[in-house]
C-alpha cells in the first residue's frame, strides 16, 4: 500500500468523523443520548482499570468493544489515561521491546532500510576518494624540490633530527609559512620522497667526482667515520612552494666551488641580528633545526667536495676575477650563467618559481615591493632570498 | 485461560467451594497486605472480593482456572479497598482519612469536569455525598457508590471516574431541561459545517451532471467505509474513534490502548491499508464498480475532501471549544 493511498483513507476518515460528529450533537441538541448506541455504560471502576491498563484480557476486549461506540466512556477514559499519566510510562514500543538480536539484525538489514543505507554508503565514498584525489593533486602542485648540489645521506636524517645539537639554530633552508597570502604545507610523507630526490640529484646536480664518491659511502650507512657529515646534512625540508620546483640551475662545476665558498664567506659577513631575526622565526615556526655551526660544516663540506682537487688556494686567486656582482636593495647577487643568485641562497634551499608578469608574480611583488626592485633592476633570472624564502624569478 | 489448575471437569458444588476457599484465603492474605486494615476482618472483605471476581474473572470466563483467581486477587488494591470498606461500614476515621486523602484528588477532577470554579465546588461537594449515599440499603447502610469499588484499580483513578460521570449526568440533566442560546448556536454551526463538509464534491467541478455523479460516488464510499470501519476489530476500531472522531493525537490515543505512540501509528497505517482493500472489495461486490472506478474515486473524492478541510478549519476551534464546554 502506497503512502498516498492511505492518505486518501485517511482523508476519508476524517470527512466520515467530521459528518458523524456533526451527526451525534444534533442527536443530543434534540435530547437524545449523546452515545446513540449504548445505555449500558461502564461504570468508574471498570473506565479506571481500563484506563490503568489493569483490566484482565477477556474484560478489556468487552470494554474496548464498548468504547469503541460509545463516546461518553471514551472521554472519560481518555481523560482519566491523561490524568493517569499512563502516556508517560509507555516507553519502548511492544514490537520493539524484547525483542531478539536477530529480528532486530533482520529489521537492520531489511531491504527498506538498506534501500537508503547502500546509497549514503556509496555516495560517502565517492566523496571519500574524491576528496582524497583533490588532496594528493594539491599535494603534489605545492612540492618544492630542493636544489642542492650535494648534500648528506638521508640515512641521517633522523639524527640530525633528534640529535641534540639540532635544536640549537635553524637552518636558512627553511622557509615561512605564507606566500602570496596562501599557506601551503608540505606533507611529511613528502619530506621523505624529497629525500630521496634530494639523494638522486646529487649526481647531476654536481658533477664533481668527489662528491659521486662520497654518495655512496654515505648509503652504506657507515655511522661513526661519517658523523660530521651526518649532522651537516640540511635537514630535510618542510618545503611549501606555490609551484612545481624549478630545474636545477646549471652551474660551471669550476665556478660553482668558487661561488659556494665566496658566498660562505659573504654569510658570515652579513649582520648578526638577521642570523637572530632568522633563528626565532624557524624556531617558531619548524621547532628545532640545524645549528647554526652545522650550517657552517654544510658549507664547508660541500664547498670542500665541489672544490676537492681544486685547492682552496686557486679557488682565492680566482675570486673577484670571475664573478659579476651587483647589489640591489642591500643584498648582494653574484652572476652564475644566466643568472643573478642571491649571496644568502643556498643550493640546499628550496625556490619558488615566479614568472615575471604572471598573477603570482604581482601577488608577491605586492607583497613584497622589494622584490620588484629587485627583478626590475636585474634582468633574467634572478635567484632571491626573501624573508628567508628563495624565490626563482625568470 | 485453560490450565492444569483449572476445574472444569470438577462438579458444580465442588467448584464453588473451592472458589470460596480462594475468596476466603484471599480475603485474608488482603488484609495482611494492607498497611491498615481498619479493623476490618476477612469477612467483610469476602463479599467485595467475590463481587470484584464475579466481574472481571467470571463474568467472561465462567471457567478461569485457581490461579487466575488468586492472582487477580493478590492484585487488588488492598490498602484503597480497606478503606473504601471500612469506610461503607460506617468508621468515622476510615471517612475522615479518605476526605483527607482524596478531596485534592475530586476537587481537580471537579475541575477538569467543570467550566467554572462554581460548578467544580458544587460537583466536589456532590461527590461526597454520592460516595455516602443518600439512600438507605435493606441492610440499614448508605446506599453510596462506595459500594461498587472493587479494588481492582486505584482508588485516586475510581474517584476520578465517579466524578467524571457524575458531571455528565449532571449535564444530561441540565440539557433536557433547557436548551440554550449557546446549543442552538452551537447546533447551528454544526449543522452549517454539515453543509460544507458533505461528500459531494462541490468544488470539484461546475458541471451539474458531475457533481450529481460525484455526489452519489460519495454517498457510496461513504457507506462502505463505514460498513468497513464497522467490521474492524473493537480495538483497531477503537484507535480509529479515538484519533479521527475524537481528535486525540496518536501520544493519547496509544495511552488509552496501552501501546506506545510509535506502535499506534503503525497500526494505523495497518488500518489504512485494511480499510481500503475492504472498501474496495464492498464497493466493487456490492456497487458494481470496477477496480479503476474505485481507484479514481478514492483520488477524487480525497481530493475533494481536502479542498473542503480547509475552510473548516476555521470553525474547528469553535465546535472543540462547544465540545469541552458539553462535556464540563
Amino acid at each position: 500500500m502506497k503512502p498516498a493511498n492511505n492518505n486518501e483513507v485517511d482523508l476519508l476518515l476524517r470527512g466520515l468523523a467530521r459528518e458523524r460528529t456533526g451527526a451525534a450533537r444534533q442527536s443530543s441538541s434534540d435530547g437524545g443520548d449523546a452515545d446513540g448506541i449504548s445505555s449500558d455504560h461502564l461504570d468508574a471502576d471498570e473506565l479506571n482499570s481500563y484506563a490503568e491498563g489493569l483490566a484482565p484480557a477477556p474484560a478489556r476486549a468487552r470494554y474496548t468493544e464498548h468504547l469503541a461506540e460509545c463516546a461518553a466512556c471514551r472521554g472519560i477514559v481518555v481523560g482519566l489515561t491523561q490524568a493517569a499519566g499512563i502516556a508517560n510510562r509507555l516507553e519502548a514500543p511492544e514490537e520493539t521491546r524484547g525483542a531478539g538480536f536477530w529480528k532486530r539484525l533482520s529489521e537492520f538489514l531489511s531491504p527498506k532500510v538498506l534501500g537508503y543505507a547502500i546509497p549514503a554508503l556509496v555516495l560517502t565514498a565517492v566523496i571519500g576518494i574524491g576528496f582524497i584525489a583533490l588532496k594528493q593533486r594539491q599535494g603534489t602542485q605545492f612540492v618544492a624540490q630542493n636544489e642542492r648540489p650535494a648534500e648528506a645521506p638521508p640515512a641521517a636524517q633522523h639524527q640530525t633530527d633528534s640529535g641534540p645539537s639540532s635544536a640549537a639554530q635553524p637552518q636558512p633552508n627553511i622557509q615561512n609559512e605564507t606566500q602570496s597570502g596562501r599557506t601551503t604545507e608540505l606533507p611529511r610523507e613528502k619530506t621523505a620522497l624529497e629525500d630521496e630526490k634530494l639523494q638522486g640529484g646529487q649526481g647531476t646536480g654536481k658533477p664533481d667526482a668527489s662528491v659521486a664518491k662520497l654518495a655512496p659511502s654515505k648509503d652504506a650507512g657507515q655511522p661513526a667515520g661519517v658523523a660530521s657529515v651526518v649532522e651537516s646534512r640540511p635537514y630535510a625540508p618542510e618545503t611549501k612552494a606555490a609551484e612545481a620546483p624549478p630545474p636545477p640551475p646549471v652551474i660551471n662545476p669550476e665556478k660553482s666551488g668558487e661561488l659556494a665558498k665566496e658566498r660562505s664567506e659573504k654569510r658570515e659577513d652579513q649582520p648578526r641580528d638577521q642570523n637572530e631575526e632568522f633563528r626565532v622565526q624557524t624556531d617558531d615556526v619548524h621547532g628545532p633545526n640545524r645549528s647554526r655551526s652545522n650550517n657552517a660544516q654544510v658549507t664547508t663540506q660541500r664547498g670542500a667536495g665541489i672544490m676537492a682537487g681544486r685547492g682552496p688556494s686557486a679557488d682565492k686567486n680566482k675570486k673577484g676575477a670571475d664573478v659579476e656582482t651587483r647589489s640591489v636593495m642591500g643584498r648582494h647577487f653574484t652572476r652564475e650563467g644566466d643568472a643573478w643568485v642571491d649571496t644568502a641562497y643556498e643550493y640546499s634551499q628550496a625556490t619558488v618559481r615566479v614568472a615575471r608578469g604572471s598573477d603570482q608574480f604581482r601577488a608577491l611583488v605586492a607583497d613584497e615591493p622589494g622584490i620588484r626592485t629587485i627583478a626590475a633592476q636585474l634582468n633574467g633570472v634572478v635567484i632571491v632570498v626573501w624573508k628567508n624564502r628563495a624565490y626563482r624569478i625568470q | 485461560m485453560k490450565s492444569t489448575g483449572g476445574l472444569i471437569d470438577s462438579p458444580v458444588s465442588q467448584r464453588i467451594d473451592q472458589i470460596g476457599k480462594l475468596f476466603v484465603e484471599g480475603a485474608a492474605r488482603l488484609l495482611g497486605r494492607a498497611s491498615d486494615n481498619h479493623g476490618l476482618t476477612a469477612e467483610t472483605l469476602i463479599p467485595r472480593v467475590k463481587s470484584a471476581v464475579d466481574k472481571y474473572i467470571l463474568r467472561d470466563d465462567p471457567q478461569a482456572s485457581v490461579v487466575v483467581i488468586q492472582d487477580f486477587i493478590d492484585k487488588l488494591q488492598a490498602d484503597d479497598l480497606c478503606l473504601i470498606v471500612a469506610c461503607e461500614q460506617g468508621n468515622q476515621k476510615a471517612w475522615t482519612d479518605l476526605v483527607e486523602r482524596f478531596s485534592a484528588t475530586v476537587r481537580s477532577a471537579a475541575r477538569s469536569a467543570s467550566s467554572n470554579e462554581e460548578g467544580a465546588d458544587d460537583l466536589a461537594q456532590s461527590i461526597w455525598a454520592e460516595l455516602h449515599g443518600l439512600r438507605v440499603r435493606e441492610d440499614g447502610k448508605p446506599a453510596g457508590k462506595l459500594a461498587y469499588y472493587s479494588g481492582r484499580g486505584s482508588l485516586a483513578g475510581w474517584l476520578r471516574a465517579v466524578v467524571a460521570q457524575l458531571a455528565i449526568d449532571q449535564h444530561r440533566k441540565q440539557s433536557r431541561l433547557v436548551q440554550t442560546e449557546e446549543d442552538a448556536d452551537f447546533d447551528r454551526i454544526i449543522q452549517q459545517g454539515q453543509e460544507e463538509t458533505s461528500w459531494s464534491g462541490h468544488g470539484a467541478s461546475p458541471n451539474p451532471e458531475l457533481q450529481i455523479s460525484a455526489k452519489l460516488a460519495g454517498a457510496q464510499m461513504q457507506k462502505a467505509l463505514a460498513e468497513s470501519v464497522k467490521q474492524m476489530q473493537a480495538e483497531d476500531r477503537l484507535l480509529v474513534r479515538l484519533y479521527y472522531f475524537d481528535g486525540l493525537r496518536l501520544r493519547e490515543a496509544g495511552a488509552v490502548l496501552g501501546v506506545h505512540e510509535a506502535t499506534a501509528s503503525r497500526r494505523l497505517t495497518r488500518i489504512h491499508a485494511e480499510l481500503r482493500q475492504q472498501v474496495e472489495k464492498l464497493l466493487i461486490e456490492q456497487e458494481g464498480w470496477t477496480q479503476s472506478e474505485t481507484a479514481r474515486a478514492f483520488s477524487e473524492v480525497a481530493l475533494n475532501l481536502e479542498t473542503d478541510i480547509e475552510p473548516l478549519l476555521a470553525t474547528e476551534p469553535v465546535l472543540m471549544k462547544k465540545e469541552n464546554e458539553v462535556a464540563g
